[in-house]
C-alpha cells in the first residue's frame, strides 16, 4: 500500500486541534458505531469502520479509503456517537466530513448527495416548495414559508465552487 | 416575551408541515412569539455538509446573517436545523481563519457574519418555559406509556450543542411528562434513527431501524415521540416496510413532542393535522 503524504497533510491541517495524531486505536469509536454493528462481518474485514478509517488516513492510505467500496466513507450516519466516546477528543465526524467531500469531487458519493445539492443549488431549499404541500399548509392555518433569494444563494455556491462538483 | 425567528427547515415547512401547526399550536399557548425569514436550507449537517463543507458554512452563515440583521434569535423545529445553525456558528466563533473566509465569500453577496444571536432548538425552548408548558396543559394524557427519541443532533457534538446531557438528555422526558404521560425508558434510546445512511444503503439502515423499533417495542411502549422531522420520517414512513421485512408487526404510532402537547393542551387532532401520519394513533384508547 502507498503512503500518499499529500493526503496525510491534507488531513492533518483539516483537523483544527490536530490531537488526531493520539489516536491510540482503541476502537471505542467502531465499538459504539451503530452502522458498523450492522455491518461488520466479524470474520471478514467489510462493513463500516469508523477506527479503520480514521487509522488509515492517519497513515495517508488513501487509496484504502478512496479506491474501496463507497460504503467505507458512506457507512456514516453522522450521529456523532463516535466523536462523544472518543477518549482523545478526536473530531471524527469532522475528518470524515472531510473524505466525503473528497468523494464527492472524485464522483464517487451516493446519488442522494448530489441530488440534495442540485435541489440546494437549483432553489435554495434541500426539498422545494410545492402546490399541494403549499394548499396543505394553507387548510392548516399556518403563514406561507418566506421564499428564499434563489439568486444569492446560487452565487454563493458559485464563488465558491460547489456548482462544479454537481452532476 | 421575546420573539424568535421562525425556523421551520425544509422537511417540515416543504413535506411534513402539519408538524409545524402542532408547534405553533403550542407556541401560541404559551405565549412564545415568531417571525418568519426568508431563510434558505440549513443546510443539512448529514447531506450538504458531506456534499461541500464550505457551501455548508457559508449558507449556514449567510442565515444567521438574516436572522442577525433583526436582531432575533433563531427558534429551529428541527434536528439538523439546530445542529447546523449551531455548528456554524461554533466553528466560526472558534476559528478566525474560517469566519475571515467565510466573510470574504458573504461580503460578495453585501452581507457580513458578526455571531451576535443565539440559535435555539425549540425542545430547550420549552424547557425553560416548563411551568408555563404544564399550565396549558388541560387534558392530562394519563396512562400512555411514551418511549422517546431525542435524536442524534439534538444533543451532538455536545459543544456545538450544549444540551443537558449528550448521551442521556432529559429535557424531552420532561415535556412529556409535562403532558401528563409516563416516560417509558428503554435500552436503545440514543441509537440514531439510521436516517442519513438508509438514503445510500437500505439494507445497514433497515438492520438499524429493526435495533431500534425492537427496543421500542420490547419496553411495552404505546408510541414514540420525537422532536427531529428526519427521526419522524424514518420511524413514521419505514415502520410498515421494516415490519414486512422482518415480519413483525410493530404498530408503533410516533408523535413529535408538540403534537403530543398540543394533544394535552386540548387541541384536536383535525387541527394540527394527525391523519397525516402513516402510523395511526388510537387516540380513543387514551380519552382523546
Amino acid at each position: 500500500m502507498t503512503i500518499d503524504f499529500e493526503f496525510r497533510k491534507s488531513v492533518m491541517d483539516y483537523h483544527v486541534h490536530d490531537v488526531l495524531k493520539y489516536c491510540f486505536q482503541c476502537s471505542r469509536c467502531t465499538d459504539n458505531c451503530p452502522i458498523s454493528a450492522v455491518t461488520i462481518d466479524f470474520y471478514t474485514t467489510t462493513g463500516y469502520n469508523p477506527r479503520a478509517n480514521i487509522l488509515n488516513a492517519l497513515l495517508g492510505y488513501k487509496d484504502a479509503i478512496f479506491s474501496a467500496d463507497p460504503l467505507t466513507i458512506w457507512g456514516c450516519t453522522v450521529c456523532d456517537t463516535c466523536d462523544e466516546v472518543c477518549p482523545q477528543h478526536i473530531e471524527l465526524t469532522e475528518i470524515f466530513t472531510f473524505l466525503k467531500n473528497e468523494s464527492v469531487k472524485l464522483g464517487n458519493a451516493p446519488e442522494f448527495i448530489y441530488g440534495q445539492a442540485k435541489a440546494i443549488y437549483d432553489s435554495a431549499k434541500a426539498i422545494p416548495s410545492q402546490p399541494a404541500i403549499e394548499r396543505r399548509r394553507e387548510q392548516l392555518g399556518i403563514p406561507p414559508v418566506a421564499a428564499p433569494d434563489v439568486n444569492e444563494v446560487q452565487t454563493l455556491l458559485k464563488n465558491i465552487g460547489s456548482d462544479k462538483k454537481l452532476k | 416575551m421575546t420573539e424568535y425567528k421562525m425556523f421551520e427547515g425544509c422537511t417540515i415547512g416543504n413535506r411534513i408541515p402539519f408538524i409545524e401547526a402542532a408547534s405553533r399550536k403550542v407556541f401560541d399557548k404559551i405565549g412564545i412569539t415568531t417571525s418568519s425569514a426568508p431563510f434558505s436550507c440549513c443546510p443539512d449537517p448529514t447531506g450538504m455538509k458531506s456534499f461541500d463543507n464550505n457551501a455548508w458554512l457559508a449558507l449556514g452563515a449567510r442565515n444567521l446573517v438574516l436572522a442577525e440583521a433583526e436582531g432575533k434569535d433563531i427558534i429551529s423545529l428541527c434536528n439538523g436545523c439546530a445542529n447546523t445553525l449551531r455548528g456554524v456558528q461554533f466553528q466560526l466563533k472558534h476559528d478566525s481563519l474560517k469566519k475571515e473566509k467565510v466573510n470574504a465569500e458573504l461580503a460578495k453577496i453585501g452581507k457580513n457574519y458578526k455571531g451576535s444571536i443565539d440559535v435555539k432548538h425549540f425542545v430547550d425552548v420549552l424547557k425553560d418555559n416548563i411551568d408555563k408548558v404544564k399550565g396549558a396543559v388541560t387534558k392530562p394524557l394519563s396512562g400512555l406509556k411514551v418511549a422517546v427519541h431525542p435524536g442524534c443532533h439534538y444533543m451532538r457534538p455536545a459543544e456545538w450543542m450544549e444540551s443537558d446531557d449528550p448521551m442521556r438528555p432529559t429535557t424531552l422526558k420532561e415535556l412529556v411528562a409535562a403532558a401528563g404521560a409516563t416516560v417509558v425508558d428503554y435500552e436503545e434510546e440514543i441509537l440514531c434513527c439510521g436516517s442519513a445512511v438508509t438514503n445510500a444503503y437500505e439494507e445497514a439502515g433497515m438492520a438499524n431501524l429493526k435495533v431500534k423499533m425492537d427496543s421500542v417495542k420490547g419496553a411495552g411502549a404505546d408510541i414514540l415521540v420525537v422532536n427531529c422531522p428526519a427521526c419522524f420520517q424514518q420511524f413514521d414512513t419505514r415502520q410498515r416496510d421494516l415490519g414486512k421485512k422482518y415480519e413483525t408487526e410493530y404498530d408503533i404510532p410516533v408523535l413529535y413532542i408538540t403534537e403530543l402537547l398540543s394533544l394535552a393542551m386540548g387541541v384536536s387532532a383535525d387541527e394540527i393535522g394527525l391523519k397525516f401520519h402513516r402510523t395511526r394513533m388510537k387516540l380513543e384508547d387514551f380519552g382523546l
